[in-house]
């Protein structure tokens, strides 16, 4: 006998014949009669009008037939509300059965039936089913707290059953406990301010024991909720990495990724340098690499997921690039993923082969991937600059075949070449010229006329191309029409002569007879400013162009931190953090990694890291501390500034800016933080030190953006004037002074080169040899123009501090040559240690304390620092502009002391003691340091710092 | 969390729906059918979005097995749950379609009122489930012949004779409860697939292995069984020493009922398997045959005359000699303006056609021996033909199955149940490999 005959087409008295067999006296008829009820509502009819009979039925020890009641029951009670009242005797009852499976059973579905009233009654059995002695049914009871919450909160928690639930944490039974981390994580989700799931070690542990023995399911759970988990310091993030690791290698590749994410997220706490991490790193390719084996829609996601690993840890899969080559057979969507993956992995190491399979892609059959294989050549072009001319090359052949849409997109990426590697590749212009007719794509043929444009010069037709173009001006895109005003303009500054007529053929066109305003405001800047002033036309149209970034669709770090802590889930398949796509208060928390242990910057609350930021909205203030940080960087720190130090009239300005700005931000929470307040009231000599103390203010702001970093330094930190380090004797005429300087947490060499020769000066380079700090130039010496005889320039260069270590003597010492077409040149200097001190070297009180302790008393070094007439508030207000953070002032007798931590570059922490004696201008100073070499240099900003 | 599940046929017919949570409406079922058929080629199926709800599903058996959320839940979980759905479907029905959906639909019900409970998942193991199902399958047709359900897996061995019959595998599990109508049978399968891309140069660029032992039990009950793989099986790139024939694989990944404390020394697997299918192990080998590849294409593309291609294609199998591998297929891209094709074929079992749709010639082959050359030619008219089309010509793929072989080596030395079980068992081993992705560039 089959079950389809249920779904045979109904009559007119159906139902009634249902009710017939419904309330039959054989137990089998009744069955069915249920069954068919049961089929018709799958269907979508309506048989809520046997309701009463159905529930006579539930009085049954037949177990197949009271869970097909109950099926019933949840469809329909709540469209039924009075009449549900009716099953609640039942379900009660049977909430005793001596049967552990029907007392799972009807606590499952009571809490199910979404009825006010019912939920009443479902307290009493509730209560002692989580007490329950079977695992089955506790575990059950579990959920239904969830259930009962999403119902009723409050009712959930004047009766207590939160901490019962908490209670099933510590279970025996691992199924429980998974059941119950699911269901706190989902309550606990809803009220983010509460310390329902609260994780300490302890439970964390009991979670970690549980994790071994739970089915693949659980394991999902107990995953998730560690990784909301924030660990105290680096050690106990290795050891719970250590047990969470063998999770990678399971079959269920939802385990795996969860797995994943607590790794990415802990492995941020861990010192780089520890063997471990290395270890972690190449365990974490393996998995990842096998998820590409599962069938098409599992390989989706996870390529999805890979895409953010890759843009957060690169290391991760560098060797692995083979694996997302594409099979002919993958799906596209699969395709077009593993091809964006491809170009983040791209090296110089990989480069040949990379560029090898992507030239076999152009050729494919699928329009949408070839596009994309095209666009991906000219993104290897622009990445690895050793690979341009082959990737030029294979362009160049794929024009040959002139397939359209290959065609096109390969002129699209061109024009980046260009824009990329300026005067370089322009002997391929012939080439693209013959192409032009060809062209039918906006973005096609407006790169097309970029490229005329730009090396109008080079060709001979170019007033020739450009004219053809112009006769259906009003037909083409708006994006081609600038373009072609932009390129006629341009072509006319390099050729004035034979072009005038065709100048004010566009300009005409652009201005009189079009009615896109965009269109015709470049027009008329373009005319006014070829009328009133063709020199100052030529500096506008023809500038300097701004690099363009090697990275494509990069997503926006903060934004990646945020999906990275959502591995694995549906955010990272849409690559959207979960408030863009769920409604209500659940998901909106943010996440975000925890910072190493070392650098605590909001150490005041510890737990602010996962739920500080969720009141206020998180999308604005982001972009406004870019804002403020940029408006500050553009107004207070010229690259090339020769202003010793920063001009009290701007100090103003930014203390406008700022205050308004931060007043807005802060919102109420400026009342609370004693530094700030003092800080923003207090006359503009202290203003830097009040922006350095920006951090203090903690929670709320510190750890939304690096404001003490992105603001507080500019006008902070203390500049030497420039000294001579190069004399012209020594340098065949080029003399070079300078200074440091520490500007928005990078450090900076500004530097004046001047020209006493008779001959003029070009390609500047420059290099540091190793040093105690691993300084090294973060760029080109950026000298652009030939220096000319007499001439000074004030280049500045950014430096990082990833180059390659030597102890020096002094340990300040830099040793730098510098190159011009004349000779290379040697000199040395010395950099005030200050330069070093990073925005984030506030240290917690806590660790301070043991830190000091921790350090033996040999490393301890005394200085006196003479003369400082300021009193300590106001001293401590000037050394925070040189990221020297007071964490705590204490008065005895008349003596101040302030403590104060720094932290280096390279990590090295620096304590420090000073006594400020009221009156008296000589303080004292301990430096207690790891590293006591250091401690002299320290001392030295101090007096620099507090002495300018 | 999942919110809902339900089941469609391909027409889009409710055949289950189960909501969770009652947050959303069964108006979501046509809401994702609509969107779900007009899903344009390159757009990714696997989540789609409607206002605040998310729908994931996979499709199995000619049926869509949806779950819809509305928070942020991991679409891993998901996928893999609504795949181990579908499984033990089939292993409680006994074959997955429209039909034996629609029969055993209490018993569905029952089953996801076990392995869901308020969009939480518990549990999907047969061992565990059997305790709380009550409901007995319904079988549609208990012994066919017609049964091509799992033609996909078990496909291959109905060439073969002294093989057990496919349909063996394809009966509910449960259903010999009471009664002593079911053989007490066990199939383990060895299952490879393999990615080649061959060079222009007959250079092998590129080679993958991913490969799985697969268990379906159908012992009621069975304490431990053990599988014995080659004792020289190496795991991992550092192990290989000295030039012995070790049978190597990168990596490789178990099921969690496995255990693993004779298998550092002795390479034995212990499980205990339940009722129904599962995958034991899985592994993979990447960048490395232990043997050549089975296929090694000669080409040679020329224009003949104006608007005419001659693609010449010799194909040699390197497989031993005994061995077959079976329904090969070969698709070559031609250039986009091809008409019409003529071919010479050196055997009449043989097909060829020219597919307009997708542009490619097929080149069909039902048996090629090991150590075999066969050669075709064809003839292809293109109209306005240039020189830069013929590059348009290529790379070849090629589909095919190799039964009673796998690429890595891997075999299955012994299978033993312990205790001994009363009563007869039967035991079967198969190994098959199919190719995935087999590319040779031209």
């Amino acid at each position: 006998m089959t079950d389809s005959k249920y779904f045979t087409t109904t009559k007119k008295g159906e139902i009634f014949e249902l009710k017939a067999e419904l309330n039959s006296d054989k137990k089998e008829k009744k069955k069915e009669a249920v069954k068919k009820v049961i089929a018709s509502m799958t269907v979508g009819k309506d048989v809520s009008a046997l309701f009463p009979d159905v529930v006579n039925c539930m009085q049954t020890d037949n177990l197949e037939l009271k869970k097909l009641v109950y099926l019933y029951l949840m469809n329909y009670a709540k469209s039924q509300p009075d009449m549900a009242i009716m099953a609640v005797n039942t379900f009660v009852k049977d909430c005793e059965d001596p049967n552990p499976l029907i007392r799972a059973l009807a606590v499952r579905t009571m809490g199910c039936i979404r009825v006010d009233k019912i939920t009443e009654y479902l307290c009493e059995p509730l209560r002692k089913c989580l007490k329950d002695e079977d695992p089955y049914v506790r575990k059950t009871a579990a959920v239904c707290v969830a259930k009962l919450h999403d119902i009723n909160a409050q009712l959930v928690e004047d009766q207590g059953f939160l901490d019962t639930l908490k209670d099933l944490i510590s279970d025996s039974n691992p199924m429980v406990v998974a059941n119950a981390v699911a269901a706190l994580s989902e309550i606990a989700e809803s009220h983010p301010n509460s310390n329902l799931l609260d994780l300490n070690p302890q439970t964390i542990n009991k979670l970690l024991t549980a994790l071994n023995e739970c089915t693949e399911w659980g394991q999902i759970f107990i995953l998730d909720c560690l990784a909301n988990y924030t660990p105290r310091d680096d050690r106990e993030s290795q050891s719970i990495c250590e047990r969470v690791t063998p999770r990678l290698s399971h079959a269920n590749s939802a385990v795996v990724l969860s797995a994943v994410k607590v790794l990415m997220k802990f492995m941020e706490m861990l010192p780089k340098d520890l063997d471990y991490y290395g270890t972690l790193l190449k365990k974490l390719a393996p998995p990842l690499v096998t998820l590409l084996s599962a069938e098409p829609e599992l390989q989706y996601v996870a390529l999805r997921n890979i895409n953010l690993i890759v843009q957060k840890r690169p290391e991760i899969l560098k060797h692995e690039m083979k694996v997302f080559f594409v099979k002919y057979n993958d799906p596209i969507y699969v395709k077009l993923e593993k091809l964006d993956i491809m170009i983040r992995l791209a090296s110089q190491a990989n480069i040949a082969q990379v560029l090898a399979e992507l030239k076999e892609y152009a050729t494919e059959v699928d329009v949408d991937f070839v596009r994309k294989a095209v666009r991906a050549i000219g993104r290897c072009a622009i990445k690895v600059e050793q690979s341009a001319e082959r990737c030029v090359s294979t362009l160049l052949d794929l024009i040959q075949t002139k397939v359209n849409y290959v065609v096109q997109e390969a002129i699209v990426v061109i024009k980046d070449i260009f824009r990329k590697y300026p005067n370089k590749y322009e002997s391929v212009i012939a080439t693209l010229c013959e192409n032009l007719d060809s062209l039918d794509e906006p973005e096609a043929r407006a790169a097309m006329i970029w490229i005329v444009g730009e090396y109008a010069e080079r060709i001979d037709n170019a007033d020739e191309l450009l004219e053809s173009f112009l006769e259906g001006f009003h037909d083409e895109s708006t994006q081609v029409q600038l373009q072609l005003l932009t390129a006629i303009v341009k072509l006319f500054l390099k050729k004035p002569t034979e072009t005038q007529e065709l100048v004010q053929q566009v300009l005409s066109l652009a201005t009189q007879d079009s009615d896109n305003p965009d269109l015709r405001d470049r027009g008329y800047i373009y005319w006014r400013l070829l009328s009133t002033d063709p020199v100052a036309a030529k500096e506008v149209v023809l500038a300097e162009k701004p690099l363009i970034s090697e990275e494509t669709d990069l997503i926006e770090p903060t934004l990646l931190e945020e999906l990275i802590c959502h591995i694995g889930t549906l955010a990272s398949v849409y690559h959207k953090p979960p408030s863009a796509f769920v409604e209500g208060s659940r998901g909106v928390q943010h996440r975000r990694i925890p910072p190493r242990a070392g650098s605590v910057e909001s150490a005041e609350s510890p737990d602010v890291g996962q739920s500080g930021s969720s009141e206020a909205p998180p999308a604005v203030i982001p972009s406004q501390g870019d804002l403020l940080g940029d408006l500050l960087n553009l107004d207070l720190a010229p690259p090339t500034s020769t202003v010793p130090s920063v001009q009290p009239s701007m100090q103003m300005g930014a203390m406008d800016l700022l205050g308004g700005g931060l007043d807005s931000l802060l919102g109420g929470d400026i009342g609370g933080s004693p530094s700030m307040g003092a800080g923003l009231g207090a006359a503009p000599t202290v203003m830097p030190a009040a922006l350095g103390g920006a951090p203090a203010v903690g929670g709320g702001l510190g750890d939304l953006f690096d404001l003490g970093g992105g603001v507080g330094m500019p006008t902070g930190f203390y500049v030497v004037p420039k000294t001579m380090w190069l004399p012209a004797m020594k340098a065949k005429g080029l003399e070079i002074s300078g200074t440091f300087a520490r500007r928005g947490g990078i450090i900076q060499m500004d530097m004046s080169l001047t020209n006493k020769a008779m001959s003029v000066m070009t390609d500047f380079a420059i290099q540091f040899n190793r040093n105690s700090f691993g300084m090294a130039p973060a760029g080109p010496l950026q000298v652009l123009t030939p220096l000319s005889p007499n001439q000074t320039i004030d280049v500045s260069l950014p430096l990082s501090t990833n180059g390659p270590v030597m102890k020096m003597e002094p340990l300040n010492n830099l040793q730098v040559a510098v190159k011009n077409n004349i000779d290379v040149f040697y000199f040395s200097c010395q950099f005030p240690l200050s330069l070093l001190f990073v925005e984030d070297g506030k240290m917690e009180r806590q660790v301070f304390l043991a830190t000091w302790k921790d350090i033996p008393n040999d490393n301890e070094a005394q200085f006196q620092i003479k003369d400082v007439h300021l009193n300590s508030d106001a001293a401590s207000n000037k050394l925070q502009g040189s990221n020297i953070f007071t964490i705590a002032k204490r008065t005895v007798e008349g003596q101040d002391m302030l403590y104060q931590s720094i932290k280096l570059t390279n990590s090295i922490w620096v304590l420090a003691e000073m006594r400020v004696q009221t009156g008296n201008p000589n303080y004292t100073l301990s430096i207690k340091c790891r590293a006591p070499e250091v401690c002299q240099f320290v001392y030295q900003c101090y007096e620099m710092v507090l002495k300018n | 969390m999942i919110s809902q599940i339900f089941i469609l046929s391909s027409k889009g017919d409710h055949l289950i729906y189960k909501d969770f949570r009652g947050e959303a409406s069964k108006d979501s079922i046509n809401v994702f059918y609509e969107m779900v058929t007009a899903l344009s080629g390159d757009q990714p199926p696997v989540v789609m979005t409607h206002k605040d709800h998310h729908f994931i599903h996979v499709r199995q058996g000619g049926l869509y097995w949806v779950a819809s959320t509305k928070t942020n839940p991991s679409p891993f979980t998901i996928i893999e749950f609504l795949n181990r759905l579908a499984a033990l479907t089939k292993d409680y029905c006994g074959s997955l379609s429209e039909k034996s959906v629609r029969m055993n639909f209490a018993l569905i019900y029952e089953l996801l009122d076990e392995m869901v409970d308020f969009g939480y998942i518990q549990t999907t193991s047969t061992d565990i489930l059997k305790n709380f199902i009550q409901t007995e399958a319904v079988s549609s047709k208990p012994f066919s012949l017609f049964d091509l359900s799992n033609v996909g897996l078990f496909g291959a061995e109905t060439q073969q004779s002294k093989v057990a019959p496919s349909v063996a595998a394809s009966r509910p599990i449960m259903s010999s409860r009471g009664e002593q109508g079911g053989k007490n049978e066990i199939f383990v399968d060895v299952i490879e697939r393999l990615s080649v891309v061959i060079g222009s140069n007959g250079v092998l660029m590129k080679a993958d292995i991913q490969g799985e032992i697969r268990i379906k039990c159908f012992l009621p009950t069975c304490s431990e069984m053990r599988i014995g793989l080659n004792e020289e099986l190496n795991i991992g790139k550092s192990q290989l020493k000295g030039y012995s024939s070790a049978v190597r694989v990168d990596e490789c990944r178990f099921h969690q009922a496995v255990k693993l404390d004779e298998f550092d020394n002795f390479r034995i697997l212990k499980v205990c398997p339940s009722q129904g299918e599962q995958t034991v192990m899985q592994y993979q080998l990447c960048d490395e045959l232990p043997c050549a590849p089975p296929f090694q294409l000669f080409p040679s593309v020329e224009k003949d005359y104006v608007n005419r291609v001659l693609i010449f294609l010799k194909l040699r199998c390197d497989l031993p000699p005994k061995s077959t591998a079976l329904n090969v297929s070969i698709t070559v891209p031609v250039p986009k303006g091809s008409v019409s094709m003529s071919q010479e074929l050196s055997s009449p079992d043989q097909t060829a056609e020219l597919q307009p749709k997708s542009k490619a010639l097929l080149w069909e082959i039902p048996r090629f021996p090991g150590g075999a050359q066969l050669s075709a030619l064809f003839k292809v008219d293109v109209p306005g033909l240039s020189s830069a089309s013929l590059l348009e010509v290529g790379p070849v793929s090629m589909s095919f199955e190799l039964p009673k072989q796998t690429c890595t080596g891997l075999q299955i030395r012994f299978l033993r149940l312990s205790p001994t079980q009363t009563g007869l068992s039967q035991r079967w081993v198969r190994y098959v490999t199919h190719s995935d992705s087999y590319t040779i560039r031209i």
